[in-house]
């Protein structure tokens, strides 16, 4: 059984194997290795598409189509910048829940994690379907800089969607796999610099006869080139005078955007286009003007850089490799940019697009124990954010230092600040800061049952273990007594289980009446063709018609159109093959007058031999 | 040592014979685990390539297909590995480690600084609020009488003469220093 590597992008998400020792991604139907990160629901909540018809169907008014959800991952409601983006997006926000972002739509709150379980299962699906079996376990790609929550959401998504995950996997770590620097000289250290559609990671690895370890990570979770988009869109609205756009307006500016954005890669100048009210916007936009509308958004790409660089206790002249990932980084200015930050220049022989879902599909292959690849390589990778407790004074103390290597566990003594307390609140933080309200609140947990005691004399032993997805687990001990008190860490913006349970309920509910609702709107489109080609063909050719072909083939007709209009999709089928065969006889003779006219009187078989053909 | 599993005698994490993981143990020494010698002068590059050999060994990656309980033993070793990597990484760490076989110093306790040396570092401290461009010559002067004191102890210990005994003094000195040095440096 093969396992798989999903790359699940903010725009765009990737499922790849290694076959035959190769990486490759999986394709769909139509060849596309890209499936857009977009999930469409009609407006009763009931999801309908995912990927491309879900894309296409945005901004029309009978549904909600949900892009970027990535950005939303594991974050709080009550966030402020979720609440901008949720805007912005055109996303209605459930406003009772102060916890976990919920999307209102009809009666229905939709979480982020269920929009992404549909991308997942899709891919899932995809993977199914050219393996000619279910895939193994997956390998999932996350920023390096998620926190707990993001990753936990992440997990929960893979979860709901029936994925056994065998790991979560760093984007940019993935992305030196795939470019298989495994080769480079010892101590050669790489930059991996990757802008996606909404987050940015730069991450410095330093490679040893296959190890690879990361030295240090930094990045911005809500930073990526559908900025360039949104920044682009604004000044096209503010140049068609429109100042409060509303959710269909701004997306169709948004779409206009990135499709001059993509033209500006190679042409100097392009036009923005799109349609509002009725009339027609147009904007024309130079490279130059490009370049200084998103210099602002690039800059903040370089001090994550100076960050990671610091972390690791390096010159940007000590970086031997630069590795470029994610679609943004086509755009002639970032590689410019990237290229100056580090004195070289970036790789970028690699599709951007693809890296990270290869390298997550070589990682996935390693885990299944018997790999080629196992021998050469291994990952070690490490924590974004320090992990902490808070103390007394609201002042956060850190068990785990940020770019820690991972698997990490420390365990450090507390002790009570009242006499008698017989139970402690622990509360766990991520984050950088020295106060607790400047960090992220991760998980509360209680130890309880504590022996009655005066202030300072109990010897708490609170233990982190952040195992090799960079997920924690916590846990506290009384060391005097012995007690271990029962404690329970509960994600403060996770799912609860019972919550996953509904999930997966709901999914598997959906699933069926999603794929009926597929097959019936497929038969439908299959059987309008046909009516429509026969119908054009006999009103052309209709002295073609021998005997009483044309009755028999009109009463078909009738039956098949009455047939649409129900929801009986076997009889649909049943009926546009009927009328197909029925025709068979009729499309033939057309097939022969149409050579014939076309050669102008010579008989089909001169044709046949002058093409070499037998007739 | 005998493996666990096969009985067969065992070095070092993994049963060479088996390729079972061997229970890590929960005192092991840092300087053990990654397999160098207990010495303060340490080459970095030597620390990491030691560092990684040991991960290639124990690494959860190694041991998707294995029983639970080597599972969890290979993610107790990695997690000893770089906790050992993350303490003689650093040369305070690695000395304090050296001098009193503990990661970090202890929250509350440990030695009281001499009382002339606490004088100092109250004045120095006070004096680098309101001119800290004067006393920048005094803390790197001692910066560089610690440093020296520091090499020379283990200097010596390395060379079997003498022991580590009161270098947590040192080092708890060297802590009030480094508080003096942000001092100077913010302002």
């Amino acid at each position: 059984m093969a396992n798989i590597g999903i790359d699940l992008g903010t725009t765009h998400s990737l499922v790849a194997v290694v076959l035959s020792g190769t990486a490759r991604c999986l394709l769909d139907d139509d060849e596309r290795s890209l499936l857009p990160s977009a999930v469409r629901y009609d407006l009763e909540g009931v999801p309908k598409a995912v990927g491309y018809p879900a894309l296409d169907a945005a901004g029309e008014p009978d549904g909600v189509t949900f892009t970027s959800v990535k950005r939303f991952m594991g974050r709080s409601a009550s966030d402020a910048k979720v609440a901008e983006e949720a805007r912005r997006f055109g996303y209605d926000l459930a406003t009772d829940d102060e916890r976990m972002v919920r999307f209102k739509v009809g009666s229905r709150d939709i979480t982020p994690i269920e929009v992404s379980s549909y991308i997942l299962r899709m891919l899932h699906a995809r993977a199914e379907e050219c393996l000619f079996g279910r895939p193994g376990g997956a390998v999932i790609t996350v920023p390096a800089y998620f926190d707990d929550a993001q990753r936990q959401a992440t997990r929960d998504a893979a979860r709901v969607a029936g994925i056994d995950v065998l790991r979560l996997l760093n984007e940019p770590t993935a992305a030196a796999i795939a470019y298989g620097l495994q080769d480079a000289k010892d101590g050669e250290r790489v930059a991996v610099y990757d802008l996606g559609g909404g987050t940015f990671d730069v991450s410095i690895l330093e490679l040893d006869d296959g190890v690879f370890q990361v030295l240090s990570t930094a990045g911005d979770t809500s930073l990526g080139g559908d900025d360039f988009d949104q920044a682009l869109a604004t000044v096209l609205l503010a140049q068609a005078g429109i100042t409060d756009p509303d959710g269909h307006t701004f997306r169709r500016a948004v779409r206009a955007s990135e499709a001059a954005k993509r033209a500006l890669t190679d042409a100097e100048t392009a036009t923005l286009v799109m349609e509002h009210d009725g009339t027609r916007i147009e904007a024309g936009i130079g490279r130059d003007d490009f370049e200084r509308l998103i210099a602002p958004i690039v800059a903040r790409t370089g001090a994550a850089c100076s960050q990671a660089l610091a972390d690791a206790d390096l010159a940007p002249g000590e970086i031997d490799q630069v590795v470029l990932v994610g679609g943004s980084t086509r755009v002639p200015y970032v590689r410019r940019f990237v290229g100056e930050l580090f004195g070289r220049t970036p790789h970028a022989e690699m599709d951007p697009d693809k890296v990270v879902a290869l390298g997550a599909a070589m990682q996935a292959d390693i885990l299944t124990g018997d790999s080629e690849l196992q021998d050469d390589l291994l990952l070690l990778d490490v924590v974004p954010l320090s992990l902490g407790i808070e103390t007394m004074g609201g002042i956060v103390e850190r068990l785990i230092p940020r770019c820690s290597t991972i698997p990490a566990s420390h365990s450090q003594t507390f002790t009570t600040h009242v006499d008698g307390q017989t139970a402690v609140d622990i509360h766990i933080l991520q984050g950088e800061r020295e106060l607790v309200g400047d960090n992220r609140s991760l998980a509360r947990f209680r130890l309880s049952g504590l022996p009655a005691m005066p202030a300072g004399i109990p010897r708490i032993k609170v233990q982190f273990m952040v195992d090799a997805d960079g997920i924690l687990r916590a846990s506290a001990v009384e060391e005097f007594t012995g007690a271990v008190a029962s404690l329970e860490v509960q994600p403060t913006y996770g799912l609860s289980d019972e919550e996953i349970e509904d999930m997966l309920e709901d999914a598997i509910d959906h699933a069926e009446t999603d794929i009926d609702q597929r097959f019936l709107i497929e038969a439908r489109i299959e059987a309008e063709q046909i009516l429509h080609t026969l119908g054009k063909a006999m009103r052309d050719d209709g002295d073609l018609l021998i005997d009483d072909e044309g009755p028999t083939l009109e009463r078909l007709m009738s039956e098949l159109t009455e047939s649409m209009k129900g929801t009986d999709r076997p009889r649909i089928s049943d009926l546009s093959k009927q009328v197909d065969d029925a025709s068979a006889a009729f499309a033939q003779r057309r097939i022969e007058r149409d050579i014939d006219r076309a050669l102008g009187g010579r008989s089909t078989d001169e044709v046949a031999q002058t093409l070499g053909l037998d007739a | 040592m005998v493996c666990w599993k096969c009985h067969e005698g065992v070095q070092g994490p993994v049963c060479v014979g088996c390729g079972a993981i061997q229970p890590p143990r929960p005192d092991a020494d840092y300087f053990d685990v990654l397999g160098l010698e207990r010495r303060y002068h340490l080459d970095g590059r030597a620390l990491e390539k030691a560092f990684r050999a040991v991960s290639r060994k124990v690494h959860p990656d190694r041991f998707t297909k294995r029983a639970a309980v080597e599972r969890r033993m290979s993610l107790q070793w990695t997690a000893t590995v770089n906790t050992a990597r993350r303490v003689l990484k650093d040369p305070v760490t690695r000395a304090h480690y050296l001098a009193t076989g503990k990661a970090r110093p202890p929250e509350r306790g440990g030695p009281q600084p001499d009382p002339d040396f606490l004088e100092e570092m109250f004045e120095l401290q006070s004096e680098a609020r309101s001119a800290p461009e004067a006393v920048r010559e005094r803390v790197n002067t001692l910066r560089a009488e610690l440093d020296q004191a520091l090499e020379a102890r283990f200097t010596a210990w390395e060379a079997g003469e003498g022991d580590l005994e009161s270098v947590d003094l040192l080092l708890a000195h060297l802590r009030y220093l480094a508080t003096a040095e942000r001092l100077v440096d913010q302002s």
